[in-house]
């Protein structure tokens, strides 16, 4: 669904440049859970933005489904995100003057969907997340836990292709941190997602069928999780951090 | 760093922050100090007895002016207060008294203040320079500019604001002072409540508003004093009513038609609107309040030059009339004699006014013409004068000879008439002989002044059947090529006044000089209308600079706003349109009640006004349509401005 091919990205001017990404190139296929892991400044939220085309990349290509978006009017560019990303962010990202059940149903009025359908949709959305008791309340009136799942409907409710998160469980606490992890379980599993996660949480990226480690910039390692347990993958995710240096403050 | 240091960089920050209040400042700044300067000019004074008043006047408005400006002061830095009040409580944190930081803030607010005056002098003299173009320009005398730097102004300028400061300060002191480190701190988590929560009280208050503001509306324009004053204490009550019960009630609204609101961008105009309207019901009100003050003021002052300027108009075709119902009395015939020594014989013409019948009450035009409109009626029957009078009197104003068939009459009327008489045609009996319609002329005319040249209307008819006919009064009138100077007029009018002594007052006498009447006229129009106007600048520049300072506060969430929007995928557009939107509709809601309820004082106020006093180019449509371009054109600044900044800093 998703191919990365040698993409590189510089910052700054010509006398100080800093290179944030240097020739990373993977592949996304339908239906996987991947967790992108690296130390603050290794590049991770920069190679996401890069993907969400919020950022452009300085050389290499980015394709989804086989469509190179790097050539993509800015116009083509806010349909893509608007039509084939979802987001869920590290601060939830609500507006605050919405109801729980707008800000879902944004997603849909910026897609020109039907006004009429758009509660229905929010309403399925919202019953499969489990969210259906705080559609009426504010973000302000609802726990982060909650702000979160609002976050993931919207991700999903326009029927996004490709879910990419940032530090989605940054703000919460360890219960509600599982509980979202849980739910991006079932949305993977369950409901046909692919989700593309940063994080720099060990625990976190158990969750991942795949993780990519991040280093200054480039892929250092790549774990599969296959069958294995969630603790066990875990724990590999822990010693590789531990081969990359990172220290312990990168790992809580 | 001392308290004063801090204070002054926090009035920089506090001027570039608020940048639009500080324009406003410096602009009340220069009003404030050109009008003064109108005050102390003795070249004002010198130019008629009647512009002894003015001064008194602009210090009354320039007194309301204080008081609004202390408002907008008092309002803004509360505004401030809130939106630094963790500052400030961090100062109280780490050890200044409550006292000091009041007195910081007071400084802060004086250099603020201070900053603006001398910008605001510096532009008031040049307003005070247009403004003396405006007045010489309306007493028809030459401008040459010459710089004055007036001291007395720049005193009484300095007053008013020292009264402006400490008025606006007093609020905002004691509340500093009582305000406790917590309170400061956690202001910001105080969350903004709507105005009425209750769905049904909402529902209600919002149908008793509307009642209220159309009695309201109704009740001033019956014409009557203490009606009217009830009736805008009932559409101040309709405007507070409204803004609560609607601003909370939209919510309400949409909460029932979900479909509504997913359309377009209905949903993040209507909910950031809605959160901002119920926040600020009561402001909204106030300024939809000063809004109304606003047009009124600007729509009465159009209103008052149009019939200063009109009433003028019509009758000075001459420069000098003089009736009377007594032609042989000394004071006319002696006026008449020494006037005729002095001028060209050419230029004057005496005559009489006569009537069609002796009989009373034997008006035959006026009652055809009060069929379709009201107009006042001079005589017992219908104005006649002979033809040969009148070609010499059209011969004098310069106006193309007209021809009169016999046994025919011509109409000669005031131009606002003659739509009423434009199917008239019938023959009208002039004493034992009936006369044709002969055709209408519309030239101005001097017949707008009772015992000048017919009221609003005159036969003229053949010389041999005006003879036939009673004399109502003789006139004299008279236009000379050039101005004979302000001293042969006044020497003119001595005498007169010295010979009509002791003369009974029922002789129908009426004395007139067209230079007076201009006086007289550029005296009403800078004694009542500008200062009417001036009121309405300020009025409209305090709302606007409100309303403005709002919207802008709530850059950070719009940029927060739009920024994830444009992640989500919205078009820069799409962005745009919702910002106008969000624009149009915030600016538009105070406006919209204004507008119905001083469009219709206005047009009412018009309507009462003589006929033919607002006509053509002045009629009440055109004065409406005058006020509001004029009150739209400053309002449009500052809303393009506030745009302008908001799409620069708000949009990806």
């Amino acid at each position: 669904m998703l191919k990365v091919e040698n993409i590189e990205k510089y910052y700054g001017s010509a006398n100080n440049v800093t290179k944030a990404l240097d020739r990373i190139s993977f592949d996304v296929e339908d239906g996987e859970f991947i967790a992108i892991m690296g130390a603050s400044g290794s590049g991770k939220t920069t190679l996401l933005n890069c993907i969400s085309t919020i950022d452009t990349v300085s050389a290499g290509k980015i394709l989804l489904d086989g469509v190179d978006i790097s050539e993509l009017s800015s116009k083509e560019l806010a349909r893509f995100r608007r039509e084939r990303l979802g987001f869920v962010f590290q601060d939830f990202n609500l507006l605050d003057t919405l109801t729980i059940e707008e800000n879902i149903g944004l997603a849909l009025s910026l897609t020109y969907t039907n006004p009429g359908s758009v509660q229905k949709q929010v309403r399925e959305a919202a019953q499969r997340l489990e969210i259906t008791d705080i559609l009426n309340k504010f973000p302000y009136q609802v726990s982060g836990g909650q702000k979160q799942r609002a976050a993931c409907a919207r991700a999903m409710v326009a029927g996004q292709s490709l879910i990419l998160a940032d530090e989605p469980t940054g703000a919460l606490d360890s219960k509600a941190s599982k509980n979202l992890l849980e739910l991006f379980t079932r949305m993977n599993r369950g409901m046909g997602a692919t989700i593309l996660m940063v994080t720099h949480d060990a625990y976190s990226a158990s969750y991942a069928s795949r993780v990519l480690f991040l280093k200054d910039g480039r892929v250092f390692n790549e774990l599969l999780r296959g069958n294995r347990a969630r603790t066990d993958s875990y724990h590999e995710i822990l010693n590789v951090l531990a081969m990359m240096g990172g220290d312990i403050s990168d790992v809580i | 760093m001392t308290l004063s240091s801090l204070s002054m960089r926090n009035a920089k920050r506090q001027a570039r922050d608020y940048l639009v209040y500080f324009v406003t400042i410096i602009i009340t700044a220069a009003l404030i100090y050109a009008f003064n300067g109108l005050v102390f000019s003795q070249e004002m004074r010198v130019l008629s007895k009647m512009m002894s008043t003015m001064p008194l006047i602009i210090v009354l408005a320039s007194l309301v002016v204080v008081c609004i400006i202390s408002w907008l002061v008092q309002y803004t830095t509360n505004f401030m207060l809130s939106r630094r009040s963790r500052e400030l409580g961090t100062y109280i944190l780490i050890g200044l008294e409550n006292k000091q930081v009041a007195k910081m803030f007071f400084q802060e607010n004086l250099i603020v203040g201070g900053a603006a005056l001398v910008p605001g002098v510096l532009l008031g003299n040049l307003v005070y320079q247009a403004l003396r173009a405006l007045v010489l320009a309306l007493f028809g005398k030459a401008y040459h500019f010459s710089f004055v730097f007036s001291m007395p102004a720049l005193g009484l300028t300095l007053a008013y604001f020292l009264l402006i400061y400490l008025l606006a300060q007093r609020k905002s002191r004691k509340r500093i002072r009582s305000m406790k480190i917590y309170d400061l701190i956690y202001f910001e988590r105080r969350n903004e409540e709507a105005a009425i929560q209750n769905g049904v009280r909402r529902k209600r208050a919002f149908i008793v508003s509307i009642v209220l503001g159309i009695a309201g509306t109704v009740f001033i324009m019956a014409g009557d004093l203490a009606i009217g004053i009830i009736g805008a204490g009932m559409i101040i009550a309709f405007l507070y009513g409204f803004f609560a019960s609607f601003a909370s009630g939209v919510p309400a609204y949409f909460e029932k038609h979900a479909e509504k609101k997913y359309g377009g961008q209905t949903l993040l105009v209507f909910r950031t609107l809605s959160a901002k309207l119920a926040a600020m019901g009561v402001l909204m009100a106030t300024i939809s309040l000063l809004f109304t003050a606003t047009i009124i003021s600007e729509g009465t002052g159009l209103i008052f030059r149009f019939i200063f300027e009109n009433r003028y108009e019509q009758n000075a075709c001459f420069d000098l009339m003089i009736s009377t119902q007594n032609p042989q009395a000394e004071y006319f015939r002696d006026t008449v004699d020494f006037i005729e020594e002095r001028i060209p014989s050419e230029c004057s013409w005496e005559y009489n006014i006569c009537l069609r019948d002796s009989a009373e009450d034997s008006r035959i035009l006026s009652k055809y013409i009060k069929e379709e409109m009201w107009i006042p009626e001079f005589y017992s029957s219908d104005a006649v004068m002979a033809f040969s009078d009148y070609a010499a009197l059209r011969e004098i104003l310069g106006y193309p000879a007209v021809t009169l068939e016999p046994g025919t009459y011509l109409l000669q009327c005031q131009k606002y008439i003659a739509s009423a008489l434009k199917d008239w045609n019938q023959p009208i009996p002039v004493g034992d002989t009936v006369l044709e319609f002969g055709g209408i002329q519309t030239e101005i005319f001097a017949q707008y002044l009772w015992n000048v040249n017919g009221g609003e209307y005159i036969l003229v008819v053949p010389d041999e059947i005006a003879e036939t006919c009673v004399v109502d009064h003789r006139m004299y009138s008279i236009k000379t090529p050039e101005h004979m100077g302000d001293d042969f007029y006044e020497e003119v009018k001595t005498r007169f006044r010295d010979k009509i002594e002791g003369y009974k007052d029922d002789e129908g006498v009426l004395f007139y000089i067209r230079s007076e009447d201009e006086k007289e006229m550029a005296s009403s129009i800078a004694t009542i209308v500008f200062p009417l106007y001036y009121l309405a600048l300020v009025l409209t520049m305090t709302a606007a600079t409100i309303l403005t300072i709002q919207q802008l506060s709530e850059t950070e969430r719009y940029r927060r706003q739009f920024s994830l929007l444009h992640k989500l995928g919205m078009g820069k557009t799409d962005m745009q349109n919702a910002l106008r939107k969000q624009f149009t509709i915030y600016y538009a809601m105070p406006v919209l009640p204004s507008l119905i309820i001083s469009g219709a004082f206005i047009l009412n106020l018009a309507n009462l006004t003589d006929p033919g006093s607002l006509y053509g180019a002045g009629g009440p449509l055109m004065v409406l349509a005058v006020t509001l371009a004029l009150f739209f054109l400053i309002y449009a600044i500052y809303i393009v401005m506030a745009y302008t900044t908001m799409k620069r800093n708000v949009l990806p």
